[in-house]
């Protein structure tokens, strides 16, 4: 019952499909978080007039409206600049993933994905929410040459320059960098990732990681594919 | 057989050209022939006419008990032949020699003229000559008998005499004649007597003023001297019968009513030829070139009927028997149709009777050869011919030209057609679309039921991923409900529903992973940045995964080059593969090993994947790639028939083909690629 009399965290379910906006309520109401479900663009945007939640998870199709989600999240983001933003849809294609992550989402998922990896994602946002908001204290830092991983905050810096990762990205990464020269295998990559991910999937987000690490310095080559195992951090 | 044959076969139909053709020739040439009968017929009329102006030149016809087989004929001898007891220098056939019926066997003899002589030859045979003792003169004046051939000479009432030829030895022999006044030799009559094999022969000469009206010949046979001897004579009768031969007034007229082409003949009463006249040799040289040899023979075949069989050649008997002869000496005029023996061709003839004084004195024959009637139907045929030659070669050239365009178009057709199903390019335009025959018909019926076959394969395509779209959302719903289940209480049994619930959903939803793999492979696809890489290095990597996670298979790798560097995405291909061997290991036994094979070739990578196991029928081997068509025989919740699908995607992807075939034993999957060839 504590929760409930600590001052709990919001988050707002924009999903048209009722009964999946109920079961993802009532999973984070047990986790103790304060869930206000809407089912359509108009209605959230009206009730985030009033308050902005702390965390929000969208579904790109609103009822009639196919590209619904998207529009919201620029709403969102043109509001709040770290409001964290899930999207969770139905729509995987690869396009979907990188229009939604464009416009500043912090993370796409599948409707694929379990509750406890939900859960444990929103709970990672939060923790990173909290980390950023307190002083820097050096403990969950990871250097590995030019890399360096801030584990409290899901930062990861190359040559001194923040790479700005979603959290699926940020956990692949970190996966690979925590034991240099290790082979990690796809399955070992998504269980780091919490997520149930297809290889296609995988190896999308290993070249959206690449490219990224690729604007801040054109050298880089440290992600080596290993044919047919995985990929390793190179030293 | 195929279209051009079939066309080839009914341009044969040209060939009653040629029939129709002698139908017509034929026709003219019949009037033609009618027309020349009726013509020669009124020429014979009026040649025969003007010879019955000469009664006295027609040998009067067998008189008294005298019959025309008592007749004998003097051949006509162009030369005097040397008395040599030989026939070969008469000129003359041995048709010609008339035949009695003699004790041991037939006689043969002639009797010819030439100049002032009558010459003889006598053939007989004999199994014992008996030669004449020297010094007798008569063959029957006994007691001693021998053999001897003797000429019965008489001119009735006045002659009466026997002219007898007997030898002491072969060699010339002397003649005895015997008449009222006497016996005695003759030395103005020559002869010889020559043994031969079978009997012996004789040749004699007598001076035309020696002899009378009426002749014989008797042949004297005797195998005894003490016997006398069979006699064969060559007359019937008492007496002989006359001797009829050649008028020589009558000659010299028939020579000047005669024209080149023609034969002339004239016969007494008993059709014995008194004068001939012939020049149709003159006229033989014409048109004779016309066609080859073996036209000639079609010709035969085709025109010469068998009414003109028979050789109009004058009978070397002397006498004429032909029934169109027959018919004129009984007074109608009458014609027939013959074959001349020097070039074959039809030679018409015509007889007349020839009437003075109301009676019939004997029988005018005029022939002539239908050279001109020939030469016009053997030109005509020629024509006819060629013509009909030509014609059917180009037919038959117009028709096999056509056949071949349209089998051309045909074949380019289903070829079209079978290109497009097997590269499954089903909507490109076939041949012959715009044509507006039936081939154009063929091409847009295909082209329509291509058109739907791609539409029903994109269909099929998409539907995987339509499906597992539209299915997402409510699994969710369950997975999702599912998951909230697990934190209420729940006792024993309803926990145990859930847990089994949770299984289904989760199979469901690798179900529907896998369903949506082939359109994110598209998707890749179309935003992938392709790197050059080395493709063996992959493999030999890819491989050794392999190794670990199929522990129950062995697997070969085998390349045959050193570096084959492609351009494409590693990963992509690598999937490709991912999905090659599991097909292999889910189609081979434990143990099997699975052979991946590396091979380059001009520029083109092959890479092989072959595995142990049954074999594929033939009609799955271009299906066998298409979307959610699967061969598993059991249930199989992995497999939709997308793991191949999407191979075929990548491997297309990359510019590449992938087939399959039997091998002895298993299956062999293999996909081509463009090699990255620095130097190409």
């Amino acid at each position: 019952m504590w929760q409930i009399v600590a001052m709990a965290r919001r988050i707002a379910i924009v999903e048209d499909e009722a009964a999946i906006r109920a079961n993802y309520a009532d999973a984070f109401t047990r986790e103790g978080y304060a869930v206000d479900g809407y089912a359509a663009r108009h209605e959230a945007l009206q009730a985030f007039d009033v308050r902005l939640p702390d965390l929000v998870v969208i579904d790109i199709n609103l009822e009639d409206d196919v590209e619904g989600g998207f529009e919201l999240c620029r709403e969102l983001r043109s509001r709040s600049a770290d409001l964290p933003i899930i999207f969770l849809t139905a729509r995987d294609s690869e396009f979907d993933a990188v229009s939604g992550l464009r416009l500043g989402a912090d993370d796409y998922l599948t409707k694929d994905i379990s509750l406890p990896h939900l859960m444990a994602r929103v709970a990672a946002l939060f923790r990173r929410l909290d980390a950023i908001q307190q002083p820097q204290s050096g403990d969950g830092r990871i250097v590995r040459g030019d890399l360096e991983i801030d584990t409290d905050r899901m930062m990861v810096r190359w040559q001194d320059q923040p790479v700005n990762l979603t959290l699926t990205e940020f956990w692949l990464v970190h996966a690979m960098a925590r034991y240099p020269g290790h082979v990690k295998n796809r399955q070992q990559l998504m269980d780091a990732a919490q997520a149930v991910l297809d290889d296609n999937t995988i190896t999308s987000h290993i070249k959206r990681i690449r490219r990224k690490f690729i604007a801040i310095d054109p050298g880089f080559d440290a992600i080596e594919t290993v044919y047919g195992m995985g990929y390793r951090w190179l030293a | 057989m195929n279209l051009k044959r079939q066309l080839l076969l009914v341009s044969l139909l040209t060939l009653v050209l040629p029939w129709a053709g002698y139908q017509f020739i034929h026709e003219t040439e019949s009037a033609l022939r009618v027309g020349q009968q009726q013509m020669l017929a009124g020429t014979a009329q009026a040649m025969a006419d003007s010879l019955a102006r000469y009664p006295e030149e027609f040998p009067r016809g067998p008189s008294g008990d005298e019959t025309v087989a008592d007749q004998l004929y003097g051949h006509p001898l162009g030369n005097q032949p040397e008395v040599d007891g030989y026939f070969h220098d008469w000129n003359l056939e041995r048709a010609s020699l008339r035949e009695l019926r003699g004790v041991d066997g037939p006689i043969n003899f002639a009797l010819g003229m030439a100049g002032e002589s009558v010459f003889l030859y006598v053939e007989v045979r004999d199994r014992s000559v008996v030669y004449a003792e020297p010094g007798s003169r008569r063959p029957d004046s006994g007691p001693a008998f021998f053999d001897a051939v003797s000429l019965i000479n008489t001119s009735p009432p006045y002659l009466n005499e026997e002219i007898v030829f007997t030898a002491e030895a072969p060699g010339p022999v002397i003649a005895v004649r015997s008449n009222q006044y006497g016996i005695g030799p003759d030395p103005a009559i020559t002869a010889t007597w020559q043994d031969t094999a079978s009997g012996y022969q004789v040749e004699a000469r007598i001076p035309l003023s020696k002899l009378g009206t009426h002749i014989g010949v008797v042949v004297s046979n005797t195998a005894d001297r003490l016997v006398s001897p069979a006699r064969s004579a060559s007359f019937a009768s008492r007496r002989p019968g006359a001797l009829v031969s050649m008028s020589p007034g009558l000659e010299e007229r028939a020579a000047n009513l005669t024209q080149p082409g023609m034969r002339l003949i004239v016969t007494d009463v008993s059709g014995w030829r008194i004068a001939l006249s012939d020049s149709m040799q003159a006229d033989a040289a014409g048109p004779a070139g016309v066609g080859s040899r073996w036209l000639r023979i079609a010709y035969d075949a085709l025109v010469e009927t068998a009414a003109a069989a028979q050789l109009a050649e004058p009978d070397p008997s002397g006498r004429e028997r032909r029934d169109y002869v027959a018919q004129a000496l009984s007074g109608a005029a009458s014609a027939g149709w013959f074959r001349s023996p020097e070039n074959d061709r039809a030679v018409v003839a015509v007889a007349q009777p020839v009437i003075a004084d109301g009676e019939i004195i004997g029988a005018f024959m005029l022939q002539q050869s239908t050279a001109a009637i020939l030469s016009l139907r053997n030109e005509g045929l020629v024509r006819l011919m060629n013509v009909t030659l030509i014609a059917t070669l180009l037919v038959a050239a117009a028709l096999l030209g056509y056949a071949t365009w349209l089998s051309r178009r045909i074949r380019r057709l289903s070829v079209a057609a079978e290109d497009a199903l097997e590269s499954d390019k089903l909507r490109t335009a076939l041949p012959s679309a715009g044509s507006g025959d039936e081939i154009g018909d063929l091409s847009r019926s295909f082209s329509h039921v291509l058109g739907q076959l791609g539409d029903y394969n994109d269909y099929l395509r998409s539907l995987a991923s339509k499906l597992s779209h539209e299915l997402r959302t409510p699994l969710a719903i369950v997975t999702s409900s599912l998951e909230n289940l697990e934190h209420e209480p729940l006792n024993e049994a309803s926990a145990g529903y859930a847990a089994r619930a949770r299984d289904g959903a989760d199979r469901l939803r690798r179900i529907l992973t896998a369903m949506s793999e082939a359109s994110r492979v598209e998707e890749l696809m179309q935003h992938a940045e392709p790197e050059v890489f080395d493709l063996c290095a992959v493999l030999e990597s890819t491989v050794a995964a392999y190794r670990d996670v199929y522990g129950k298979r062995e697997f070969v790798l085998e390349t045959k080059i050193e570096a084959a560097p492609m351009s494409g995405s590693p990963e992509l291909l690598i999937q490709m593969l991912d999905k090659l061997v599991d097909n292999a290991v889910d189609f081979s036994a434990d143990g099997d090993t699975i052979t991946i094979r590396l091979a380059g070739d001009g520029g083109v990578l092959r890479l092989d994947v072959a595995n142990p196991g049954p074999s594929l029928p033939e009609r799955m081997r271009y299906q066998m790639f298409d979307s959610m068509v699967s061969m598993r025989p059991g249930k199989d919740d992995k497999h939709l028939g997308l793991g191949l699908y999407v191979a075929r995607l990548i491997a297309e992807g990359h510019g590449g083909r992938i087939d399959a075939e039997n091998i002895e034993g298993g299956v062999n999957v293999f996909v081509t690629l463009p090699g990255e060839n620095h130097g190409e």
